[in-house]
């Protein structure tokens, strides 16, 4: 936590409630410097408590863009700033979830032990086991918590990678195409229960950048969906959802008012080459 | 079926074996040379050289030093191979005289062993753990190498440090790689406790073998080096036992019912 202690002092003091919380601006990334970019003019702002979707398909950089945000990777070119400051490396506010949960998660550790990790020096052994558990009730885990992830279905471990990124309370949580591992089933089951986190988490809101490469689930999710076009990656739209919430995914995907929304961003890809990055993105 | 076909393989196994002891006796009867003595006298001498205090103490000397240099050589090369497999530079560094050291026999270094080290213990633990170091360090390495970009990115994210990531992230996850590394140098440590016990007058079992042979008891030759087999067998299942225990999320997570 001390470590944080500098960035507190260069917080805006002016910061008020529309400041975002994270600004992007003019970001890009070439992996070397003659190579060609990833990312190029990327601009957008993430608002408190907004759940932000990344559509793309395949080589837009969405990846890309998540590291960047999270301060796993520099940028070549550009800003990222959490709160006003520049994010230079992983933010102790940010938790990131990974497609991959049985690569993210750690196979020699029980599911308590696997959410209790990111909780480190500084409290107690009892504490930890308690803030652990907590949040394992909060993602509808029960029983398994001496259990090794591996003895679970695909769903209950991308729940606890969920819980793990949930267990130090972020302000904002990213996820890299979370439900792309599971099933039609589990995922519309997984999607409930990111909802739910970014209504009410222990009684507060997360901001969420959810990256999938799925039209519909943005749409049921996001309250704004930002579509990326490929080489470079570039922000080709970005298109409000306003679905009212709470959300249900049969009556919320049965609406006109989701095919419409799902329409606009499909226009956004098929005509991305003639539109200008980031026009349509109001504040 | 299945249980049917397993105890058919099993007694096939035996068989075969059976077979072969029934080969070599028929053989070294029909043979009048005293230098090859049927199986049956081997195995009657094994029955009662083995219970000799002469005999355990041999035993006692060689599982001394394959211990010391199991141990010696397992710790450099888990060691090693973590801060290769971490630190480029590191690994850098070291990679050409770790190629170069491992490509060097282990037996061929033996008289240099000798004359810096003499023939006592320490120059045979040592040889014991040159061999046994090299596997270890390389299955080592290669599981460091192997952890995930997921498991690095959460290190990352989470701020864990760089000898807290070695602990609690890349040791473990490389321990598959590394009980694997242990198993090969476990057979090639045996084997440089024989060779390093030819050398010497230290006792072990190696020494033994090539006393009788030095005093003419062939078949108690033979009954050593029976036990050297019998030996090697053991300890490689009581290593599985001790990998089963210690690796059971391994083989939960993978479904690997063999190792």
């Amino acid at each position: 936590m001390s470590e944080t202690a500098d960035h507190a002092q260069a917080v805006d003091s002016s910061a008020g409630t529309a400041e975002p919380v994270l600004r992007v601006s003019a970001l890009g990334k070439r992996y070397s410097p003659q190579g060609h970019a990833a990312l190029a003019g990327v601009t957008f702002d993430v608002e408190d408590g907004e759940l932000l979707a990344l559509v793309g398909p395949s080589g837009c950089g969405k990846t890309t863009l998540l590291r960047l945000l999270c301060g796993l990777m520099l940028p070549s070119e550009g800003t990222v700033l959490l709160h006003g400051r520049p994010v230079v490396r992983p933010p102790r506010e940010a938790a990131l979830v990974f497609q991959d949960y049985s690569r993210s998660l750690f196979p020699w550790l029980t599911v308590l032990r696997n959410v209790m990790f990111p909780l480190r020096r500084g409290h107690s052994r009892a504490w930890k086991i308690d803030r652990a558990e907590a949040v394992l009730k909060e993602m509808g885990l029960h029983g398994v918590a001496r259990k090794y992830p591996w003895e679970l279905s695909g769903g209950m471990q991308q729940r606890v990678a969920i819980a793990r990124a949930l267990v130090s309370r972020p302000e904002i949580l990213l996820l890299d195409e979370p439900f792309a591992s599971v099933d039609a089933l589990t995922r519309a089951e997984l999607q409930d229960v990111l909802l739910r986190v970014h209504r009410d988490v222990e009684g507060r809101r997360v901001t969420i950048v959810h990256v999938t490469h799925d039209i519909d689930e943005a749409v049921y999710l996001a309250d704004r969906v930002l579509v990326l076009s490929p080489s470079p990656g570039r922000v080709a739209g970005s298109v409000e959802v306003g679905l009212p919430r709470p959300r249900t995914q049969t009556a919320t995907r049965s609406s006109t008012h989701f095919l419409e929304v799902r329409n606009a961003i499909h226009d956004v890809i098929s005509t991305r080459r003639s539109t200008i990055a980031g026009t349509s993105d109001k504040e | 079926m299945r249980a049917l076909g397993d105890i058919w393989r099993v007694l096939l196994g035996v068989g075969v074996f059976v077979g072969a002891l029934l080969v070599w006796e028929i053989w070294a009867g029909a043979e009048e040379s005293f230098l090859v003595p049927e199986a049956s006298e081997v195995l009657t001498r094994a029955w009662e050289s083995w219970p000799t205090s002469e005999f355990l103490t041999a035993v006692a000397g060689s599982l001394k030093r394959l211990a010391a240099g199991f141990v010696i050589g397992a710790a450099i090369g888990i060691t090693l191979g973590l801060v290769m497999g971490t630190s480029r530079a590191t690994r850098q560094a070291l990679d050409p005289l770790v190629e170069l050291a491992r490509a060097t026999p282990p037996i061929a270094i033996v008289p240099a062993l000798v004359l810096t080290l003499g023939f006592g213990d320490s120059m045979r633990i040592a040889l014991i753990a040159f061999g046994v170091c090299f596997p270890v360090l390389v299955n080592t390495l290669e599981g460091v190498r192997a952890v995930s970009p997921e498991a690095r990115d959460t290190a990352s994210m989470l701020h864990v440090g760089r000898v807290e990531r070695v602990f609690r992230i890349y040791l473990p996850a490389a321990l598959p790689s590394i009980f694997a590394g242990l198993r090969i140098a476990l057979s090639i440590g045996l084997v440089m406790v024989v060779i390093s016990e030819f050398a010497g007058e230290g006792g072990g079992l190696g020494h033994y073998i090539l006393d009788q042979q030095g005093q003419f008891a062939y078949p108690e030759m033979y009954a050593g080096i029976l036990f050297l087999g019998l030996l090697g067998y053991g300890l490689n299942v009581l290593f599985r036992l001790f990998e089963r225990r210690v690796l059971a999320w391994h083989y939960g997570a993978t479904g690997e019912r063999n190792g």
